[in-house]
């Protein structure tokens, strides 16, 4: 199938593109969600704005508390450490690990969250991370903790005309540990079951996300957050088989942080 | 308008926005040698060098793509990575019917380059985004690892 | 057999002459085809399973491009219809008619200046759908009081019955095993889909269709059929197809309307299939359901077997195979390579609303297979018996050959229980079994076997019986040697990754000694091959290679008259080698001279010489039709996650015998192809359906192929028996890989999980339906 007409704007700035988004044009990243969907007819906008070479969104920056990807940082970049990783490497092995090589050189980290699809990685990794992103919209600017950002599948609070333009990661203190158990049957397949575990004793976080659930992760916080997460899952309406890959993959996140 | 530069060529491209970069190199520009397996990011028979790196050129819009250099599998006629995996293909039987092998040349190319020590396990992993339906792979795999070895001499 | 020692001839592994192209990305695929003026093709698809199709609102801007069935008056429905007693007729519209029989019937045809415009259109078209109860499961198709097509009585298509009385073994054996086995509806999916270029050609009055099809000659005559048109009306080229495996062996509606239009509009025209098309229209394959039931002895030996099998065969029977083929296959070839002699087998093909079936690559073998070895290792637990031996104790024996079996089939040659010997030596069963007793945990290891025999190349006296529209006869083959020497083949079958542009220049390097390189095939055009039913049921290499060994010989008569002629030697004392035509002394004319001579300097000829020239057309059969017999056990070794329902395969042997090789690395290739594609079957693929019979696996993100991280090293034994039948000793083998990676896997995943009380029944084994049978056995 082939996509609807569409119109394409390429803006040079975050104000042209808001600009563009408050015409009714839809943001266009890195195209590797969005591009099925229009060639399928799924999605069928009017108007496109390719935000993916933006100088703003391209950029990465770095706090001693904090570091800060620009929301078209691409899965390649992180997997190839050409952007910071506050977790010495869990998260580049994370992107290595979405889709393939073709698809991460073009998808990014923005238009993943964006899209909020619930089986995807950032959204499960970044929000047990304690992660927050930022958003530009006709009102100014303003900044959403990840911990509240799906409010469905493939639904956030990102509002229509509004950019995100970057993901703030806090750092964890040294002897914290993040665990990431994606459970797919192919490489680079949509996960099954993922679970994301963060363990910061330093700063007392233990934050438990649980992701693939066909809509917003579960989310558990605090020492207990690992039995919470698993009373939630057998509250979960899915079916029986698939919780209990969501199960599996929380205790062997949990398994790896106690190892 | 859209102007990029395709297999070394400056070319200007008058197709509209909703044309994929793979019908406009294909429709357009002659350049068949980029195939179509799915139209939705999977199959990795539309792979194609963009801007130094394999994409899918399926999902990828040509409006998009402006100023971008892209490579396909014909414009890989003079590289000698290319040409030490054309015979190696060959010599492994890697292709049966043919219709994956572009795509699947690109993306070997790019692991012989970025991967230099992978072993069979990682060649395989890194091929997951290409599709062949006859081969069974070993062939590929095999070929991919030849050239590996033989250039690490 | 040797090839000489040349390195080029039959048995060598030459590397393919056909690479080059493809490397390069100079194949030409039906999709690279472009002609000046041509206008591109999108089909309006129904949505619904099963609906009457009431109004079709096409806006008035749209009008002229739009075409649906109340335009196509002058095309006759495509009707594949079997002489099998008790078959019921159905005929397939070219676009739908009346209502739609499954999701993804092509109700309208929009032609527009390319295809993106074409769908516009279509999503612009209004159809009034009066929905119909949808019949997905063949099951509940048998019950229920809906029928797929109206006028039939119930919705069987077809029922086949080998009867025989078993009570008195059902009433003494000391072992019974009943097992209920499913297999999943597949779509084939070959990397490129089909597609179809139409041109009208008025000086020629000719219409010529460029399609991606594995059987030219076939789709020709279909078209005539269809149309209306005489066979010289119509000429079908197949260019580059990238893959077919029987999803190109049929004629298609698409090729039938395109046909139409081209003519009607009078402007070339193009459709070519988007996955999503594949996927949602064309699902077509393997959906098979087993009862059965087994009686063995108390030292494993198989004394009868009972089964009831239903194939869901879909809404039509497609040209030239029928909606029939499957499910006859599974009667006559369910006892597999074992020697047992009391067999009772009823099978019901039954018409659902879903896509026709199609014969894919080992058509009713896998099925078969995966059930008779689930039989082999029931009697194996029940008795004891390691799961080697109770096979052996089964299999036809190599002293036997030609056996005749209890279907009266008749195996031609080979050495069943070797390759078994061998396959599961290589496997090192023992081992695996001491790591299995040691294991506690939740990853179990489990040992699977599989054995089976393929038919292939049959003909006439198979056919023949079918009664379907496709009878395959002699095959013929021509080789023409051009002015400048080089060797032109023409055959009508189709190479679409079998490397016949090789393998059949190393059977002429084999009889004329010319170099492969100077030969050519001319293949995939009705206008410049001779007919032939085409590529399928692994009957190229046997068939074609029969036939150009024929026409090569005769050519070499012919050769070596006029060579001798030139070099005054006896007519019968030359030999043709190495190119050349060498006379007793060592004199030699080489075989371009020969040609010089006989096309540019004739008066050099001798006076007697045959006027036919240095073009001859030969046919081939082999000794008997009734089919060559590959073989292949394969064993694999998995483990399970039984946490995730995860499986890994680990080590994979096959021991094959295709008989003579005419390229074994072709060969190989076509085994390692086979078995990722069989392995797929296992594991990963399967169109769901939903109640509505609406398909749920609209991408493949969602019908998983297996990629190369999924595919094992596969280690292949050969064993190479020549076949007593065909001119080489080769046997068909080109389905093989495909028949046993789902029994053998399915053994070993049900070996790893016997511990914990589970089994999986059906395929393919999913996490789901291993945690499912984990959750049955309560753990
Ligand atoms: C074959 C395949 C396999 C995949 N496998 C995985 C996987 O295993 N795991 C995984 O996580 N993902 C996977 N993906 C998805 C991939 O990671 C995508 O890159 C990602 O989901 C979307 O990023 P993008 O830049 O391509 O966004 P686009 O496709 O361009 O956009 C996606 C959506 O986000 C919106 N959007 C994009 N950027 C912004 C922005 N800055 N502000 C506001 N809205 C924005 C768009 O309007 C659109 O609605 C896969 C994709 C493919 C094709
Ligand atoms: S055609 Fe682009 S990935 Fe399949
Ligand atoms: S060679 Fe046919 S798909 Fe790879």
């Amino acid at each position: 199938m082939k996509a609807a007409a569409f119109d394409l704007v390429r803006p040079r700035t975050v104000a042209d593109a808001l600009a563009a988004l408050a015409d009714g044009a839809r943001p266009l990243a890195g195209g590797q969600s969005l591009g099925p969907m229009l060639n399928f007819r799924l999605a069928t906008p009017e108007r496109l704005a390719d935000i993916r070479t933006l100088a703003a969104l391209r950029a990465h920056a770095e706090t001693d508390d904090t570091i800060t990807w620009g929301a078209a940082v691409t899965h390649a970049e992180v997997e190839d450490g050409r952007v910071p990783d506050p977790t010495g490497g869990t998260l580049r092995a994370i992107a290595g690990h979405i889709a393939y090589r073709a698809v991460r050189n073009r998808g990014t980290v923005g238009g993943s969250l964006a899209h909020a699809d619930p089986a995807a990685d950032w959204i499960s990794a970044l929000t047990a991370l304690g992660g927050s992103v930022r958003i530009a919209g006709p009102e100014g600017e303003r900044e959403e903790a990840l911990t509240g950002w799906m409010s469905g599948a493939f639904a956030t609070q990102l509002a229509e005309g509004e950019l995100l333009l970057s993901v703030t990661i806090p750092r964890p203190r040294p002897g914290a540990r993040l665990a990431y158990r994606k459970l797919c049957r192919k490489e680079g397949e949509f996960a099954m079951a993922i679970a994301a575990v963060l363990d910061d004793p330093a700063r007392a976080i233990r934050r438990v996300v649980v992701g693939a659930t066909d809509g917003a992760p579960i989310i558990a916080e605090g020492a207990d957050a690992g039995p919470r997460a698993h009373a939630a899952i057998d509250a979960w309406p899915g079916e029986a088989w698939k919780a209990r890959l969501l199960h599996v993959s929380l205790d062997r996140a949990l398994g790896d942080i106690a190892a | 308008m859209t102007t990029l530069t395709v297999n070394g060529i400056e070319t200007t491209l008058d197709v509209p926005p909703r044309t994929h970069l793979a019908d406009a190199l294909r429709e357009t520009l002659g350049l068949t040698g980029t195939h179509l397996g799915c139209e939705h990011g999977v199959c990795g028979a539309c792979t194609v060098e963009l801007d130094g790196s394999p994409a899918r050129a399926c999902i990828a819009f040509a409006a998009a793509c402006a100023g971008a250099v892209v490579r396909t599998i014909e414009g890989f006629e003079y590289d000698s990575v290319m040409a030490e995996l054309r015979a190696a293909f060959t010599a492994h039987h890697a292709l049966q019917c043919g219709y994956c092998t572009p795509g699947m040349l690109i993306t070997a190319r790019d692991i012989v380059l970025r991967i230099p020590g992978a072993d069979e396990a990682r060649v395989r992993r890194e091929l997951a985004g290409n599709l062949c339906r006859c081969t069974g792979y070993q062939g590929i795999v095999d070929a991919i690892l030849a050239v590996l070895a033989a250039r690490r001499g | 057999m040797a090839d000489g020692g040349s390195g080029k001839g039959v048995g060598a592994r030459l590397p393919r002459k056909e690479d080059d192209r493809f490397l390069r990305g100079k194949g030409r695929f039906v999709a690279d085809i472009r002609i000046p003026g041509m206008r591109e093709v999108a089909f309006l698809r129904g949505p619904i399973a099963h609906a009457r199709i009431g109004a079709i609102t096409v806006p008035e801007a749209h009008r002229a491009a739009v075409f649906t069935a109340s335009d196509l008056t002058d095309v006759a429905p495509i009707r594949a219809y079997s002489g099998l007693k008790g078959f019921r007729r159905s005929d397939q519209p070219v676009l739908a008619t009346g209502k739609v029989r499954h999701v993804g019937e092509a109700v309208a045809m929009i032609v527009a200046a390319t295809r993106a415009e074409a769908e516009d259109i279509a999503g612009l078209i209004d159809i009034a759908w009066e929905p119909l109860p949808a019949l997905v499961d063949m099951a509940e198709a048998r019950a229920t009081t809906t029928r797929v097509h109206e006028e039939w009585p119930d919705n069987i298509v077809l029922e086949t019955f080998v009867d025989d009385d078993l009570s008195d073994i059902a009433a003494t054996a000391p072992i019974v095993i009943r097992r209920s086995l499913r297999t999943a509806r597949q779509c084939m999916s070959p990397i490129e889909g089909r597609g179809v270029v139409a041109e009208w050609d008025g000086r020629l009055d000719q219409l010529v269709m460029w399609s991606s099809a594995q059987m030219p000659h076939i789709t020709r005559s279909g078209l005539s059929e269809c149309l209306g048109l005489d066979h010289g009306q119509i000429r079908v080229i197949s260019p580059d197809v990238g893959g077919g495996f029987g999803y190109k062996g049929i004629l298609l509606p698409e090729e039938v309307a395109l046909g139409w239009l081209a003519r009607r509009i009078g402007a070339p025209v193009r459709w070519i299939e988007d996955r999503f098309e594949q996927l949602s229209a064309n699902a077509n394959c393997r959906e098979h359901a087993y009862e059965l039931t087994a009686y063995a002895d108390g030292e494993g030996t198989l004394l009868a077997l009972d089964c009831e099998a239903m194939v869901d065969a879909g809404a039509y029977s497609s040209y030239p195979f029928s909606a029939c083929l499957e499910a006859a296959q599974i009667a006559s070839i369910l006892p597999g390579p074992y020697r047992f002699g009391r067999y009772r087998c009823r099978t019901f093909s039954v018409a659902t609303n879903k896509p026709p079936i199609l014969p894919y690559r080992g058509v009713a073998r896998t099925g078969v297979c995966y059930a008779i070895e689930t039989v082999m290792d029931a009697i194996a637990e029940a008795t004891g018996i390691d799961i080697e031996t109770v096979r052996q104790r089964n299999l036809v024996r190599s002293e036997e050959m030609p056996y005749t079996n209890v279907t009266n089939k008749v195996f031609d040659s080979g050495d069943y229980p070797e390759a078994l010997r061998r396959a599961a030596a290589a496997l090192d069963i023992p081992t695996l079994r001491a790591q299995q007793a040691s294991e506690t945990g939740p990853v179990r290891t489990g040992v699977g076997l599989s054995i089976f025999c393929e038919q292939g190349a049959h003909g006439t006296a198979v056919y023949h019986g079918w009664g379907i529209p496709m009878v395959p006869g002699h095959e013929q083959a021509q080789a023409r040697l051009t002015p400048d020497g080089v060797l032109e083949l023409r055959i009508g079958a189709h190479s679409h990754g079998q490397g016949m542009e090789t393998s059949l220049a190393q059977v002429a390097h084999t009889i004329l000694g010319i170099n492969p390189a100077a030969v050519r095939l001319v293949h995939g055009d009705t206008a410049l091959t001779p007919y032939s039913t085409g590529t399928w049921g692994s009957r190229s290499a046997v068939m074609s290679g029969g036939a150009v060994a024929a026409a090569c010989e005769t050519l070499a008569k012919r050769i070596a008259a006029i060579g001798a002629h030139l070099l005054q030697a006896e007519a019968g004392s030359v030999r043709v080698e190495d190119g050349s035509v060498v006379a007793p002394g060592g004199a030699s004319v080489t075989l371009r001279e020969v040609a010089h001579t006989w096309y540019r300097a004739p008066q050099l000829l001798p006076r007697d010489v045959d006027p036919a020239g240095l073009d001859v057309t030969a046919g081939y059969k082999p000794l008997s039709d009734g089919g060559t017999f590959s073989y292949a056990a394969h064993a694999c070794a998995v483990t399970v996650d039984t946490e995730t329902g995860f499986v890994t395969l680990g080590r994979y042997v096959i021991a094959e015998d295709g008989g003579v090789c005419l390229n074994p690395m072709i060969v190989d290739g076509q085994v390692l192809g086979g078995t990722a594609q069989g392995i797929g079957t296992a594991l990963y693929e399967e169109m769901p359906y939903d109640g509505e019979a609406q398909p749920l696996a609209a991408s493949l993100a969602d019908y998983l192929l297996p990629g190369a991280g999924e595919i094992p090293r596969i280690a292949i034994e050969h064993m190479e028996t020549p076949s007593p039948l065909t001119r080489f000793g080769q046997k068909g083998i080109g389905e093989s890989g495909a028949i046993g990676p789902p029994a053998a896997i399915a053994n070993a995943v049900n070996d790893a999980l016997r511990p914990l009380g589970a089994r999986v029944d059906a395929l393919p084994i999913t996490p789901r339906r291993i945690l499912e049978a984990l959750a049955r056995a309560g753990r």
